[in-house]
């Protein structure tokens, strides 16, 4: 119980006391038991009054101290820093906002302003005897992140990080780097293909003394919380030996008799069982996918580099903080969607991969392809489908895609299926080259988009077309393209094990898009690129390297000060009914034995101090710190008693 | 003139404290960096501080803006200076820099003020509010607005007549006339360049009346009139003081028009046109609001979900472009325009217009480096020249930039490209400062 | 009848640190008046209010206690606004049992701007205050 309590009570040049009589006021809880000295100054925030209030601290030995000024919104941080610089531990501050809740609330009303403020300052003497001193928490953080998936957000995250003197595990689950980029051929307004772009930031990773890049491998169990986590990595073997010959790999791949659909390439060829996605990529070593080998033996006949005995490994790992760059997933229309399933409709990726394939002659199935029509918006702005979002990416995408046609084939006419075309920013320039192609734009709205149908041998695009006062308009095409948005990984594991929420895009959510924009509300772990939502390249890396310096902050001082504003279990009337583990969005209480009797404990690094534990123990047991029973019955007893 | 010589050191120069600007200096400031933090006003938080809600959340601007605000005045490693510009910045060949700040005279000094506005009842001098877009009046001794940071007063000397009363009604005689500009010499490691954006001047566009027609606002006046700290406490119309209630927007105000040299779309209009709208339809249920677009870019995060919020409030979206809006005696508009769904010209009344005014580069950045050249894009933004790989960099080594002074983007966009230079500008900090041991 | 005399109905208000506490801020900077006799105690959220100083409020003689609840905007999870609110049915029943009206605790969303709201409740609730005090 304190009972050296200063009390100082600003009339902010009038603001507050020309409604609130402060002399009343002041008077009025001079002789409360434990208030040791009870003054007025004309503005508490003044150098001069923050002087007196550190001498005061210091000669009268305050042991708590109160301040009715303006919100502590505004000087809350000033006068703790006020009381810790005279010793006196912040948490032993009061502060009583008369200024807005009182004065000005009710300048209509001087009596009722200046009762209200005694008994404002009454509460937060009251308040402030049963206060307590409390420490930050510290807590050793390891100097080492985890930087899950390889892909251009991944990469340059882990980057900027090694290159801040932090030990990076960069994770992959994939056997190549590069992700949804190093699919990518052409890359619009810069002079570099996507590959080019993986193979300049691999080798900024690959050589760098602080970064080591597991492939084919995933995460598939974390613990502890935020300083050090602990995570399981599980990594499948390449089958491949570390010093491998390159020349018979090659005759390897050549004789491998198995042929699967190659995801790389969207489906649209096939590769062997033993493959590299492309001839530059990297890590430069080929891989076998093992789920659909036959062990037929064929590679290890004209290879030494073989090597089916690879078994699994488990890592233990131990990090301070996790960097999450997942990525995403193009959308997979479904059956008949805009026609999919006809032989001459293809995705937006997939007609990419084709571009790349086709010299002189856009070809498709044997045919040449002129008259191209792209639909937008398929898996994004849906009326009926659960993505209601903007892919953001496809409009500039898709239209670049047009100008690399006409650059490469003659004769292209090709016909825009909009909803409204979205190049927001500098991008506008790329809608404009394409309309000056002559590319022909129609568009609808999203709940009449176009139809695709065959009719005879013909495909045909139909559409009510907005721009042309709603006129019916058929097109021909040799090829739909159908430009597909981003959607969330389908394959969430990773996402189930960090327990990272997801919004109501199914993306993971950040904690606040302004505030908090790479942080997750589990402390430690932060996201980056398009897994927390569509994204297009220079986006990504932004959010990759915005979540860098926030990883970097974590771990950069190996130590971490948590607010000790938290919870705490009464060990001896806690009789475990996990009422409160329920009650708490942080996963912060588990149930310990201890003494033979089972209890709750609270996670003192992960407790966040919000409180909904409080209320649904019937045995009350636990308190949070700072709003603790006898503080806030206290103040609910000094507020009554008028 | 005041001239310090001074061994002024820091790892980084922030120029400008928006947004943008803040975020980095808090960012680089956690890391354990020391800032000199400058902006030319008279306060920090930018154009973001002056925001009513923001899209898509709708959280209020005021309260993200000012609890970062205070964090960053607070910060033991941001130093803080307003009034404040940059000049003849130059760079060592060991990499670092040196730049002459120069503080223009508030005449008050910010330490002693309190914000007790005193100043401000006895000033006789009304001017037109720049911190309200010109909507109303405010004293030639203020403090720009109640949020503002630092919250101090501040003397419009080109509007004072030094009739003196300002001096005696100050508590704390803080107000001091004979302050002059005040130069110093700074050394720093890196230089972050966070100089924000301009608004487009809607008199270029003589047709749509801004100027001559009361009742045509534009979207940052009718900000401030949806702001918290709004001059009104509620919307009304300019020529006689009414509630609107059938209120146009139109879209794309000098943005994708290559007649006005800005070729490309400013990417928060529509995003920000629709907000004033759901909160029109809040502050004036009875009232009509309507877009007329060209295309809809609902293109970010819950953006998209946000503009068919705003259509299923009753919003009304017309794809038009208005050619020429004219006036009314009773001060009503009517906006001719080519309505893309009927293919037919026409006009409607509205009785109060908003032009939604597109993002423009600031000028003048290059001419703050000397002997260096600060490349810019064909836009006048400043050019990334490393725009996928370090979206950051800049023509000069050394020289990071963040938010709006790169291109168009919205909050959490500048808000991440704040995150990027942050994070190139700690590592280039550190390579210096290894150099400088090594050396 | 005097705004400020002590037959006015006296109203405990828990509001929360981060989204209550701005917007009842705000109503004072714009000079929005409501009754004097409204106090305010401030919580990291509103479903950290525990039943027991609801009901302690009542018998140390608050009139009605108000909860200005985070809503959506709680920056500790979206299950906020259920959790209060079961704690406020759990405290009604409570409170019924004891023979105090349960309408005299009430809750509501109080947005980081909603100052207009604030006072509006207010001053409803403390009209209905009064009427149940005359009837």
């Amino acid at each position: 119980m304190k009972n050296k309590i200063g009390v100082y009570i600003c009339h902010c040049g009038g603001n507050i006391s020309d409604y609130v009589d402060v002399e009343k006021v002041r008077d009025a809880v001079k002789d409360i038991e434990g208030v040791e000295i009870s003054v007025d100054t004309m503005f508490a925030c003044a150098d001069s009054s923050q002087k007196q209030i550190f001498n005061d601290i210091k000669e009268k030995q305050l042991d708590g101290l109160v301040v009715a000024s303006c919100s502590p919104k505004l000087h809350y941080p000033t006068f703790s820093a006020v009381a810790e610089r005279a010793g006196l531990n912040k948490y032993n501050y009061v502060h009583a906002n008369i200024r807005e809740q009182v004065s000005w609330a009710h300048s209509d009303n001087k009596l009722g302003a200046t009762e209200k403020a005694i008994q404002a300052v009454k509460a937060a003497i009251a308040g402030v005897k049963e206060s307590i001193s409390l420490e930050p928490i510290k807590i050793k953080s390891q100097k080492i992140v985890a930087v899950i998936g390889a892909g251009v957000a991944g990469m340059r995250a882990a980057k900027e990080l090694a290159d801040l003197g932090v030990k990076v595990y960069l994770i992959e689950r994939e056997y190549f780097v590069g992700g949804r980029v190093a699919q990518l051929d052409y890359l619009c307004r810069v002079q570099e293909t996507g590959k080019e772009l993986v193979t300049r930031m691999y080798e900024a990773i690959h050589k760098h003394e602080n970064i080591t890049l597991f492939t084919g491998a995933e995460i598939i169990e974390k613990g502890g919380s935020i300083g050090n986590f602990k995570i399981k990595l599980k990594i499948t073997p390449r089958y491949i030996k570390k010093d491998c010959n390159e020349d018979e790999l090659k005759k390897a791949i050549e004789v491998c008799p198995v042929e699967v659909d190659d995801d790389f390439n969207f489906n649209i060829t096939k590769r062997k069982a033993i493959y590299k996605n492309y001839p530059s990529e990297y890590p430069q070593k080929p891989a076998i996918d093992i789920k659909n080998c036959t062990r037929c033996g064929e590679c290890e006949k004209v290879c030494s580099s073989i090597d089916f005995n690879q078994k699994e490994e488990i890592l233990d790992l131990t990090v301070g903080s996790i960097l999450t760059a997942t990525g995403f997933d193009p959308y997979r229309p479904k059956e008949n969607e805009f026609g999919w399933g006809l032989d001459n409709v293809v995705t937006l990726p997939q007609f990419r991969r084709i571009i790349n394939m086709c010299d002189d002659k856009l070809i498709y199935n044997g045919k040449e392809i002129k008259e191209i029509a792209y639909i937008y918006c398929v898996g994004s702005r849906q009326v009926d489908g659960e993505n209601k979002y903007c892919s953001r990416y496809c409009c500039t995408a898709t239209l670049y895609t047009s100008i690399l046609t006409h650059k490469k084939y003659k004769n292209i006419h090709a016909y825009h299926f909009n909803r409204g075309i979205r190049t927001y920013g500098k991008q506008e320039v790329i809608y404009d080259e394409v309309s000056q192609l002559g590319d022909i734009f129609l568009q609808s709205y999203e709940y009449d988009p176009a139809t695709v149908e065959k009719q005879g041998d013909k495909t045909i695009v139909k559409v009510k077309d907005i721009l042309t006062n709603n006129t019916e308009i058929e097109v021909e095409a040799d090829l739909v393209v159908l430009v597909t948005g981003m959607e969330p990984r389908k394959d969430n594991s990773i996402g189930d094990v960090l327990k990272i929420p997801k919004g109501r895009d199914r993306f993971y959510n950040e904690i606040h898009m302004k505030l908090r924009p790479v942080e997750t509300v589990i402390d430690g772990i932060t996201i980056a690129g398009a897994c927390q939502g569509p994204k297009n390249i220079l986006e990504s890396v932004n959010s990759a390297l915005s979540a860098a310096t926030k990883s970097y902050s974590i771990v950069n001082t190996g130590e971490l000060a948590l607010e000790p504003i938290i919870a705490s279990v009464n060990e001896d009337t806690c009789t475990w009914c996990g009422l409160c583990a329920d009650a708490c969005p942080y996963d912060a209480i588990e149930l310990i034995n201890k003494n033979g009797k089972d209890i709750a404990e609270i996670n003192k690094s992960v407790c966040k101090g919000c409180g909904m534990c409080l209320p649904v123990c019937e045995s009350d047991s636990i308190e949070m710190s700072g709003f603790t029973n006898n503080i806030i019955e206290n103040m609910i007893s000094a507020y009554a008693d008028i | 003139m005041q001239y310090q010589t001074d061994n002024n050191s820091y790892d980084a120069l922030v120029i400008g404290a928006g947004i943008a600007g803040g975020e980095a200096a808090l960012n680089l400031a956690n890391l354990g960096y020391k800032v000199l933090l400058i902006d030319k006003d008279l306060t920090i938080g930018g154009k973001m501080i002056m925001l009513s809600k923001v899209f898509p959340t709708l959280d209020c601007s005021a309260c993200i803006t000012t609890p970062k605000v205070s964090e960053i005045s607070r910060h033991p490693n941001i130093k803080i200076l307003t009034s404040t510009q940059a000049s003849n910045i130059t760079q060592k060949s060991d990499g670092t820099f040196m730049a002459e700040i120069t503080t223009k005279p508030r005449y008050v000094e910010i330490e002693d003020c309190t914000g007790c506005q005193l100043c401000e009842e006895a000033c006789p001098v009304i001017v037109k509010d720049q911190y309200q877009y010109d909507l109303v009046g405010r004293k030639a001794a203020y403090i720009p607005f109640s949020i503002a940071s630092p919250r101090a007063a501040a003397i419009d000397i080109e509007n004072c007549t030094l009739c003196g009363a300002c001096e005696r009604a100050c508590p704390t005689n803080c107000i001091d006339f004979t302050q002059t500009d005040k130069k110093i010499t700074i050394k720093c490691n890196t230089v972050i360049l966070a100089t924000g954006f301009q608004l487009f001047d809607p008199t270029l566009i003589p047709r749509y009346g801004f100027g001559r027609f009361k009742n045509v606002i534009t979207s940052m006046q009718m900000e401030r009139q949806l702001a918290p700290t709004r001059p009104f406490n509620t919307v009304l119309r300019p020529s006689d003081g009414k509630l609107p209630d059938n209120i146009a927007y139109v879209l794309c105000t000098g943005s994708r028009d290559k007649t006005l040299g800005n070729p490309i779309c400013s990417q928060v209009c529509c995003m920000y046109s629709t907000k004033q709208a759901q909160l029109l339809m809040g502050a004036l249920p009875m009232a009509d609001i309507t877009l007329y677009y060209l295309h809809i870019r609902a293109f970010g995060k819950g953006f998209n979900e946000f503009y068919a919020q705003a259509q299923s409030m009753g919003v009304e979206f017309v794809k038009g472009k208005v050619a020429k809006i004219t006036e009314k005696e009773n001060g009503n508009l009517i906006l001719r325009y080519e309505d893309i769904n009927g293919n037919v010209v026409k006009e409607t009344e509205h009785d109060m217009v908003v032009l939604s005014v597109g993002i423009l580069p600031n000028v003048g950045i290059q001419e703050l480096f000397s002997g260096i050249n600060l490349e810019l894009d064909e836009f006048n933004y400043v050019k990334q020249t490393d725009v996928l790989a370090s979206p950051a960099a800049t023509s000069i080594n050394g020289v990071f930039v963040a938010g709006t002074a790169s291109a168009p983007m919205d909050i959490p966009d500048s808000i991440l490209s704040a995150g990027a230079a942050s994070a190139e500008a700690a590592n280039y900090i550190r390579k210096m400062s290894e150099i400088n041991v090594s050396v | 009848m005097s705004s400020s005399g002590k037959d006015m109905p006296k109203i405990l208000v828990f509001s929360t640190e981060k989204i209550s506490d701005p917007a009842i801020d705000m109503a004072g900077l714009l000079k929005l008046h409501y009754p004097p006799r409204v106090y305010i105690i401030s919580l990291p959220c509103s479903s950290a209010v525990k039943p027991r100083w609801i009901l302690k409020a009542f018998s140390e003689g608050f009139d009605g206690v108000f909860i200005a609840a985070d809503g959506t905007d709680c920056p500790y999870g979206e299950s906020c606004t259920d959790k209060t609110g079961a704690i406020i049915k759990q405290t009604q029943d409570m409170l019924k049992e004891k023979g105090i009206e349960p309408a005299k605790l009430r809750m509501a969303a109080i947005c980081s701007i909603c100052s207009e709201a604030f006072v509006k409740q207010m001053k409803n609730f403390t009209e209905y205050l009064v009427n149940q005090k005359t009837n």
